[in-house]
């Protein structure tokens, strides 16, 4: 507890970020659609930029590292969104459905 | 009751809220956040789960601006909310996952193992990170301009910044392929 006040303390934004990551698991383990799992993705990525912007605040407070690298986080998911959503899209065109058990004809 | 009557009575009101405003406010974005989330990942049907993942977006712009980032805030609110949801929601109408129906859940074994695997999970990393002894800097002024920002990012950190730019392109031109390479099929 660095501060009076609630906001000022570190262990909430790390409680945050580490209940987002957990969501995101959660959510690519068990939805069946591609876009559910995608979605997901996005979950994890938002709590790995909370938690960089976290520390960057609380432990190195002169610095902006933390901040710079959630910006790059936020490129490489906008890239990932762009490139996931061009796959899911053909793979519709292909097989006519997007969920993800099904997809298994390298498998077979 | 008249006017001043009223005026003094709001002004009370708002006085013994203000007291707590700060943390009353960052407690409500935070649960905000977290339960938004969830109904990302619970909800059945998947513009629901788009929902919800504007919500915990928005509960994440307002967590930056108490991390004294505003611009951050900023950049996720237009990113985030502004592009990539609109994206999905693109993506939810053209690959037309309601026509059939597929119902997210799909069974309540694979739900449970699931369930286990991000608890367990949870549990590991929440106790490495509240036992570590974070060694902290104190409540200093972190008052971040964009002046400080663009000084990290275009004179310490330039080769990331010319990486992520190249992978941006390299993205938008793979998508670009992809959507024509598949008008030939079936």
């Amino acid at each position: 507890m660095t501060g009076q006040f609630l906001y000022n303390n570190l262990y909430i934004y790390l409680f945050i970020s580490v209940f987002l990551l957990c969501a995101g698991i959660l959510g690519i383990a068990f939805r069946r659609t591609l876009i559910g799992m995608l979605i997901s993705v996005e979950l994890i990525l938002n709590g790995a930029g909370l938690n960089f912007v976290a520390l960057n605040r609380f432990l190195d407070p002169d610095n902006a590292y933390g901040v710079v690298f959630t910006l790059f986080i936020m490129g490489i998911a906008a890239a990932e969104a762009a490139i996931a959503l061009g796959v899911i899209l053909l793979i519709f065109r292909r097989f006519r459905h997007i969920e993800g058990e099904k997809l298994k004809e390298m498998k077979d | 009751m008249n006017f001043a009557d009223l005026i003094s009575l709001a002004t009370a009101v708002s006085t013994r809220i203000g007291a707590y405003t700060p943390d009353s406010i960052f407690l409500a974005i935070a649960a905000a956040t977290i339960i938004g989330a969830l109904v990302t990942v619970l909800s059945r049907s998947l513009i629901y789960a788009l929902m919800g993942l504007v919500f915990t977006m928005f509960g994440i712009a307002g967590l930056y601006i108490y991390l004294n980032s505003p611009f951050l805030a900023m950049m996720q609110i237009l990113i985030y909310v502004g592009a990539i949801t609109i994206l999905i929601a693109f993506a939810i109408m053209l690959a037309g996952p309601m026509y059939k129906h597929p119902g997210e859940w799909s069974g309540i074994i694979k739900f449970a193992a699931s369930l286990i695997v991000s608890s367990l999970s949870f549990i590991f990393l929440y106790k490495v990170l509240m036992r570590t002894d974070w060694i902290q800097a104190g409540v200093k002024d972190f008052g971040l301009t964009t002046k400080e920002i663009g000084r990290v990012l275009f004179d310490k950190l330039t080769l990331p910044f010319e990486l992520i730019s190249l992978l941006i392109v390299v993205a938008i031109i793979g998508a670009i392929m992809l959507a024509l390479l598949s008008k030939g099929e079936k």
